[in-house]
């Protein structure tokens, strides 16, 4: 006779649940659907990757196409939200940006979480002098203030990063100006990892000591698998809600570098750049121009922003 | 101890915990005594209670037995083999023969995996079947055997109550057949009707696949159910040990009596003629000990040699084991 | 003997996005001048909710109390204002509760949260209120309690946290004290240090006290009259002697043979009640335990027996006579 037929136990009426079935991502979905602003944020974000893949369909002109016959003209069939002084279409200038923010959103924050997730998830296993070192060196990261360190890698990396491209006999590519976005894509990311990294960091702290990696262990799970397994599925929640409110973060600075002149350059096609470019059209009757870039802009980090707290508040029920 | 029928022996066990101070360079300045030099056997097929109060130490030996923390001293031989000086893949590769049921079953599965992955995990790691449909084959079977359908594998744990959480913990345990498994205190958050049939179960297990437990618990009924012997702890030593009858009919150290003494019984008219031996004042810390007998800042019984010399722990006869210098 | 309290048809429910949740379903029970009731049960069979309504302390929303009256000294506690109510709890009804870490402020020392209650209920002065504290703080067994009055609650033990906030429950000599669960987080020793003072004082002041537990043990040797609840019904109500002696509800059975007891003989297998209690948010139209019954008949499935009287001074909620009936599976 079984154990459990002893136990005088039926699986049938012993297993039985009584809630609909649901996952725990499901349940997350179910939070967020219900948050509003979450949910508009999420199509404004939506909106601006769809506009980013599409770009060639969507945008009527190339983002450098120049037309001198129509320079500084208003809004028409033909340029729906005019020209600048070049005689560049203004609303295909702004699709085109869509992809440049989306491409320097994604690989930033790309490169920015394999960095933090490496390091933090170093730091928090393994912890002693490995641990100091790491978040010792993220502090000195921290104490600088964002923009001016980013300023500063900008400016030292790009002069290098064109005669190494150079060098390695890509002539073309080192003058198309796509190297501007490796310089922007580096800089942020270099400076995006400590956040992060001292986040997983923090969450694997707390996770190590819950009763299921002991059992793991306990199990005879090796070390990098109870890493993969149970760490850092677990830990990802907040860097879920960190990378979402980031990303518009991403954004935005790529936006002030390329403003500032050291990010993007003309004629490659970025909202901050173009508020650079316009901005001396403020009180004049070309005010659009300044305008909507900047409104894009808002409109989209605001979007990020709506997302990431709707996340929170969804991935930690325990908020509402 | 010769005795072939030994399965764990634990000699001089001690785990301390070390008390840091400082900024950047970590200064030792002191260390919790959580376990502190404990000795005493598990023969094959037995369940050895260990039970105790909060902080006396009891989950520490637990887990210092299956060197989830390594002890700062003494030996653990399971089955012959030192397990404190395993390491590394010849210490996992040994877990295979050891598991341990937890407390908490809420927070002892992972939240993010399902059932079926938490049961099959140990199957995977140990490369105990060769294909999938093997191993699930067996989980659908460790289900079945501590009473959950098989039809809930793709479920997470948030979807159970807290007994059948506990039973998926069982379950993991058991799914790579092991000889050993240390139960820290498993039904002490199950509510009572549960906590019968989490004991029942695992008192049915014991006798199909000849288990031999640690049982570690705070709750001295239970412990007198399901023990062979029991081993009374306080702060981070054993008091008493002895077969099971034997410690609830004649215990002998003080802090045995209390405790026995402490636990209520479920019927009005034997509670109305107890007398209660009440014990003054709380635990002390395991950070700062008192000197001699670590209960002699409580024990009703005190004299004065208690308060500078330990009693050493020994067999009073008959198997009977018990630090106090009153014997 | 005079009654203090009149518990009739309280019902308090929980609007969540899952469902209603029923969490108390109509309990009545009277309380008598310095007679100590248990009130027993498994988590979420809704006990603590049920004095918590009492005390109006469910969280509002998602908290609900829908129905039913407590009278207190000739007015119904579920009627009047809020004022009114602040004014009724911790100064004539107190309350103790399960953790005592949690339910005193860290940043004040125990002395101030003692001595807040005395000055807003009783009128005191601040040296008066001292005075008063530290005299309770010795009746509650705390040593040299002049000296630690102005300690901070993480300077205490579990156990001596637990008498301060007995202290505090007594202060203003309440007419009863609600204790719910307050040993549950306690170690056994100290356990027995708690219901042996509880006792003591219940002796010299003479306060009815409800005593909400999960454990059988404690109430047996402490509680005149003891209430088992189940899935937010009483099923059983009883004098503690006849509740253990002479169980008749076949939950109450059920608990009691699930208990390893210290005095049991050896080798006894534990009686293990089949199953789990039912969903609070899909209560089933009959009897709460028709699921996990060994007793059940059909009639069970699709009426809920109200509670009746059995035997004089015993209540149960069931169709069955289980002193006569045979188990039906």
């Amino acid at each position: 006779m079984s154990a459990q037929a002893r136990a005088g136990l039926r699986p049938e009426t012993e297993g039985k649940i009584f809630r609909p079935r649901r996952t725990l991502w499901g349940d997350v979905w179910h939070r967020l659907r219900r948050n509003r602003p979450a949910m508009v944020g999420l199509v404004i974000i939506g909106l601006m990757y769809f506009t980013a893949i599409f770009a060639p369909l969507i945008a009527p002109y190339e983002y450098d196409k120049i037309d001198l016959e129509n320079v500084r003209a208003g809004p028409s069939r033909e340029h729906l939200l005019g020209t600048d002084e070049l005689g560049r279409d203004v609303f295909s200038r702004i699709v085109w940006a869509a992809r440049s923010a989306a491409f320097v959103s994604i690989t930033v924050t790309s490169f920015g979480l394999a960095l933090g997730t490496f390091f933090g998830a170093l730091a928090g296993y393994l912890g002693g002098w490995v641990d100091t070192l790491i978040m010792r060196l993220g502090d000195v990261l921290f104490a600088f203030p964002g923009l001016l360190f980013v300023f500063f890698i900008a400016a030292t990396i790009k002069p290098g990063l064109i005669a190494w491209v150079k060098a390695i006999g890509l002539r073309e590519l080192a003058r198309s100006g796509y190297v501007d976005y490796l310089v922007v894509i580096i800089a942020l990311g270099l400076v995006g990892w400590p956040g992060l990294a001292r986040l997983i960091r923090g969450q694997l702290l707390s996770l190590k000591r819950r009763d299921y990696i002991l059992a793991a262990q306990a199990t005879g799970v090796p070390t990098w698998r109870i890493m993969w397994r149970h760490l850092l599925p677990n830990a990802m929640p907040p860097v879920i809600v960190a990378v979402s409110g980031g990303i518009g973060g991403v954004i935005l600075s790529e936006a002030t570098l390329s403003f500032l002149g050291i990010g993007l350059q003309p004629p490659n096609p970025s909202w901050g750049a173009m508020l650079f470019q316009y901005y001396g059209y403020w009180r004049t009757e070309l005010w659009p121009l300044l305008f909507i870039p900047a409104a894009v802009l808002v409109a989209i980090v605001l979007a990020f922003n709506f997302l990431g707290d709707g996340l929170n508040e969804a991935l930690n029920p325990q908020l509402d | 101890m010769s005795d072939n029928n030994i399965l764990l022996d634990v000699q001089d066990l001690k785990m301390y915990f070390p008390i840091t101070q400082g900024l950047i360079i970590q200064r030792h300045v002191g260390d919790i005594k959580a376990v502190d030099g404990i000795s005493f056997s598990i023969k094959k097929g037995e369940t050895l209670g260990l039970v105790g109060e909060s902080g006396c130490g009891k989950s520490t030996t637990g887990r210092a037995i299956l060197q989830l923390y390594r002890p700062t001293g003494g030996h653990v031989f399971f089955k012959g083999d030192d397990l404190t000086k395993l390491k590394g893949e010849a210490l996992r590769r040994k877990r295979r023969q050891m598991q341990m049921i937890f407390q908490d079953p809420y927070a002892s599965l992972n939240p993010r995996m399902t059932v079926g992955n938490i049961i099959s995990e140990p199957l995977e790691v140990h490369n105990i079947y060769r294909t999938k449909a093997e191993r699930q084959e067996r989980v659908q079977e460790l289900l079945r055997v501590v009473g959950l359908n098989p039809y809930f594998v793709n479920r997470y744990p948030h979807e159970f109550s807290g007994g059948q959480r506990q039973r998926i913990g069982v379950a993991r345990a058991l799914a790579v057949n092991p000889e050993f498994i240390v139960c820290d205190e498993p039904i002490s958050a199950l509510d009572v009707s549960i906590q019968a049939q989490i004991i029942n179960l695992l008192e049915d297990l014991q006798a199909e696949f000849n288990l031999t437990y640690l049982f570690i618990a705070h709750d001295l009924s239970v412990v007198r159910h399901i023990s062979d012997r029991v081993a009374v702890m306080y702060l981070g030593k054993l008091a008493e040990l002895a077969d099971r009858d034997e410690l609830y009919n004649n215990p002998l150290h003080p802090y045995t009596q209390a405790l026995l003494s402490a636990v209520p019984i479920p019927d009005p008219v034997i509670e109305e003629k107890r007398q209660r031996i009440i014990l003054e004042g709380d635990v002390p810390s395991p950070a700062n000990p008192p000197t001699g007998c670590n209960f002699s800042t409580r024990c009703p019984r005190v004299m004065d040699i208690c308060k500078e010399v330990d009693p050493e722990f020994r067999d009073l006869g008959g198997d009977h084991w018990v630090a106090c210098h009153l014997y | 003997m005079t009654t203090v309290l009149e518990v009739r048809g309280l019902k308090t429910q929980f609007f969540t996005q899952d469902g209603v949740v029923q969490a108390v379903n109509g309990i009545s029970y009277d309380l008598n001048e310095g007679e100590t009731l248990g009130i027993v049960g498994e988590s979420g069979c809704g006990k603590s909710v049920s004095v918590m309504s009492l005390m109006r302390l469910i969280p509002m929303p998602p908290g609900k109390i829908v129905g039913g009256e407590a009278l207190f000294e000739g007015v119904d506690l579920m009627k009047i204002s809020d004022d009114e109510m602040r004014s009724v709890r911790g100064n004539k009804i107190a309350m103790i509760f399960q953790d005592p870490m949690t339910s005193l402020n860290p940043v004040l020392t125990i002395g101030r949260q003692v001595g807040e209650a005395l000055e807003l209920h009783m009128g005191m002065s601040k040296s008066e209120a001292r005075q008063r504290t530290i005299e309770l703080l010795e009746m509650v067994g705390i040593p040299s309690a002049a000296d630690r009055v102005d300690d901070y609650p993480h300077q205490f033990s579990g156990g001596m946290r637990q008498r301060v906030m007995i202290a505090m429950g007594l202060s203003c000599n309440p007419q009863i004290l609600i204790a719910d669960e307050p040993t549950t987080a306690l170690d056994v020793t100290i356990q027995a240090q708690i219901v042996d003072l509880v006792k003591k004082l219940r002796d010299e002041i003479g306060m009815a006290i409800i005593w909400i537990t999960h454990d059988l043990g404690v109430v047996a040797g402490l509680a005149d009259r003891v209430a088992v609840m189940y899935a937010g019904f009483f099923v059983e109500e009883a004098g503690v002697k006849d509740l253990y002696g002479d169980p008749r509800h076949p939950y109450t059975i059920g608990l009691l043979g699930s208990l390893p007891r210290l005095d049991a003989e050896r080798g006894r297998r534990l009686v293990s009640i089949e199953g789990l209690p039912p969903d609070l948010i899909a209560l089933p139209e009959g009897c709460p335990f028709y699921a996990r019954c060994n007793y059940r008949i059909d009639r069970c499935e699709t009426e809920n027996p109200p509670l009746r009287l059995v035997a004089p001074n015993h209540r149960v909620a069931c169709w069955i006579d289980v002193t006569t009936a045979q188990p039906t599976r």
